[in-house]
């Protein structure tokens, strides 16, 4: 007998929607998955489209969805079931993306949090950054902009460089300012996506520092995804000889949406079971 | 007809009306009406009502109305509601009130009426000491004289005689109150999905400025569309709200909760429009006896009660089991020693009994809630997740 049921997860941050539809019984299985940049739209609108499209692609119907949760910003979706704490889905999305994974950190367009978790993706202990936007990937896209590069690029240009020029690290206002003054000197390019990168990485060792956290640290979320920003953490984890392998994940942008999927499921059958017994 | 929606949104206007303009235009419809404005938490209104009145419930300016004359009055180490209602006050908020009063609840709350005392506000201002003494003879005695010194007030104001009938006639109006109340709130525990917490508050809130009579039929309004409304149950855990009694949170800090993943299906907002639990007997030669009495012998657990006969740590807990709740949320105002001192032995009571709890502070002016959000989320997170066994999740 197929026990398979289906869930989704629609995980809306501040900059863009990440949605992951899976299927559910004994494996754990990554039907579909989409990402869809907010652009200044209604959140909700955008969620709904892209509950649809998925629904549409896969011939299914609302109906066929166990369980569909939101997490991040998606309180507001009408037709999910229940709603998760982003850390709650970035601790399991973190370590199903990278077993044995031990601590993670959701590294967000508005703030970077290191979370410690245990096997079963259980939430132990925790540390964020603070309402400073200097440590979040809303600011290392702001720079690019700024430089012309789009954020595709960001990850290989920071690798080419040979002598990163660090801003003030202090606040985004003051950093932007020191890259204009970069520019002015004529620092290249590499060299200050490069400090840009190395900045916000010295924050997450500093959380990672706090936290006491335990090798290997999966890096999840937007900023994950560049390769840059995963090389600095690396570099400074190495010379801070703090003994954390740092490991990420291709999708790792979809990390809250595919926690969310997986506690959906894990959810529903508690919810059978309560109503069984 | 008027839609739920439309109910809800005229409810919030008047209940955040901090000019009080019902209240005001129903003092001009009529010889002889008196406004008189009374503090948090209880008030037995019926006396006010039957002497030709409108007991109107101050609550502070919540964060409508900026402070700028009011910190003047209080030391930075005193809760914000206090600031709010001195700020409504000099700013002629009042202006037509004929009384206040001020039910004892805590030292800032009697200085508040000596403020008031000395800026002459009304025609009287009385700080009222409910009794701690819970034997008819001793605090019930002293309590109807308490009762009768009020009425007395307002008669020499408007003239209006003592009357049984009328008395009567209040206690009945305000006992059909306390069941309409009684019956919305049962609904929204059954089905918490069909109205938000938010947005009940918002209806009862506004019987505290509006006359009873009004107040009734919009209740029986909403008990009728809330039965009719669908609206589809979401997966979120049910919890207790305990301590925000005074000193009243922002409509949005509610609404965090509930966004947050939780339904409060029991709180203790607006605690004094259900301090008396049952009727008030309403056909009686003596009912200024028949209040006093429903005081001493129903009035529901509070921090300002002495309760060493019935302590509140167990009604809280007969509360939450009644309310099927899965956790308790303490959401106690900063400052607020007599919810702040009660805590600890509440929490130890949720401790020996396996009920999980959070808890964090809030001032009714409170902007930011991503703090709050963040410990509710969590909170639960924990318990729709975490509770159990999680074998076979690896």
């Amino acid at each position: 007998m197929d026990n398979s049921i289906l869930t989704i997860g629609v995980d809306i941050g501040s900059s863009s929607i990440k949605m992951v539809l899976l299927e559910s019984n004994s494996e754990i299985k990554v039907l579909d998955h989409v990402h869809e940049k907010l652009r200044k739209r209604n959140p909700e609108l955008v969620a709904n489209q892209l509950i649809d499209y998925v629904l549409d692609k896969h011939s299914l119907k609302y109906e066929d969805i166990a369980y569909l949760a939101s997490t991040g910003e998606g309180e507001s979706i009408k037709r999910k079931r229940g709603h998760f704490y982003s850390m709650t889905t970035h601790a399991k999305g973190g370590i199903s993306q990278n077993p044995g994974a031990k601590t993670v950190v959701d590294m967000g367009a508005l703030f970077v949090r290191a979370i410690k978790v245990n096997e079963f993706g259980k939430v132990m202990d925790y540390k964020m950054t603070g309402q400073c936007a200097s440590g979040s990937g809303q600011f290392v896209e702001n720079i690019s902009r700024y430089l012309g590069l789009a954020v595709e690029e960001v990850g290989d240009t920071s690798l080419l460089s040979t002598k990163p020029e660090m801003p003030s690290g202090i606040c985004a206002v003051l950093a932007e300012t020191d890259v204009i003054n970069m520019v002015s000197r004529g620092i290249s390019t590499p060299d200050i996506i490069k400090g840009i990168h190395l900045s916000v990485a010295q924050k997450v060792i500093k959380l990672l520092t706090s936290l006491r956290a335990e090798s290997p640290v999966a890096l999840t979320g937007g900023m994950a995804m560049n390769k840059g920003m995963v090389q600095a953490v690396t570099e400074l984890a190495d010379k801070g000889n703090l003994n954390l392998e740092i490991v990420t994940h291709p999708d790792a942008i979809f990390a809250g949406a595919y926690g969310a999927a997986i506690w959906a499921g894990f959810r529903h059958k508690k919810l059978e079971a309560a109503m069984q017994t | 007809m008027e839609s739920l929606n439309q109910l809800i949104k005229k409810c919030e206007e008047l209940a955040f009306d901090l000019d009080f303009t019902r209240a005001k235009q129903w003092k001009s419809e009529g010889e002889g009406r008196v406004l008189v404005g009374h503090m948090p938490i209880y008030f037995p209104r019926e006396i006010v009502h039957a002497m030709n009145g409108l007991a109107v419930g101050i609550l502070g300016g919540g964060d409508k109305k900026q402070i700028i004359r009011g910190d003047a009055y209080y030391q930075s180490y005193i809760c914000h509601m206090p600031r709010g209602i001195i700020e409504l006050a000099l700013d002629g908020h009042f202006d037509g009130f004929e009384g206040f009063l001020f039910p004892s609840i805590c030292d800032v709350i009697r200085n508040l009426s000596g403020m008031f005392r000395i800026l002459k506000k009304g025609k009287f201002v009385k700080y009222m000491d409910f009794p701690q003494n819970f034997q008819k003879h001793i605090g019930g005695e002293f309590y109807k004289s308490e009762l009768m010194e009020i009425a007395d007030k307002i008669s020499q104001i408007n003239q209006v005689e003592f009357s049984v009938e009328r008395f009567n006639e209040s206690i009945q109006l305000f006992n059909k109150n306390r069941q309409l109340t009684n019956t919305a709130y049962n609904l929204r525990k059954e089905a918490p999905w069909k109205i938000s917490a938010a947005e009940m508050y918002s209806v009862i809130r506004a019987g505290y400025v509006i006359p009873v009579e009004e107040h009734n039929e919009i209740l029986e309004k909403l008990i009728e569309l809330v039965n009719a409304a669908e609206g589809v149950p979401q997966d979120k855990i049910r919890v207790q709200v305990i301590g925000a009694f005074c000193e009243q949170p922002p409509l949005s800090l509610i609404r965090t909760i509930e966004l947050a993943g939780c339904y409060i299906v029991e709180d203790d907002f607006l605690l004094g429009s259900k301090w008396i639990q049952g009727d008030i007997e309403a056909d009686t030669s003596d009912p200024v006896g028949a209040i006093v009495d429903a005081y001493i012998n129903h009035s529901t657990f509070s921090s300002t009660v002495y309760d060493v006969d019935d302590p509140k740590e167990y009604r809280m807990l007969e509360l939450f089991k009644e309310s099927k709740g899965d956790g308790i949320i303490f959401a106690a105002p900063s400052f607020c020693d007599p919810a702040l001192l009660d805590h600890p032995i509440l929490q130890s009571a949720c401790d020996k009994n396996g009920i999980r709890y959070i808890s964090f502070l809030f001032s009714e002016n409170t902007g930011q809630f991503k703090v709050i959000k963040e410990q509710a989320g969590t909170f639960s997170d924990s318990i729709k997740l975490w509770d159990g066994d999680m074998v076979g999740l690896k």
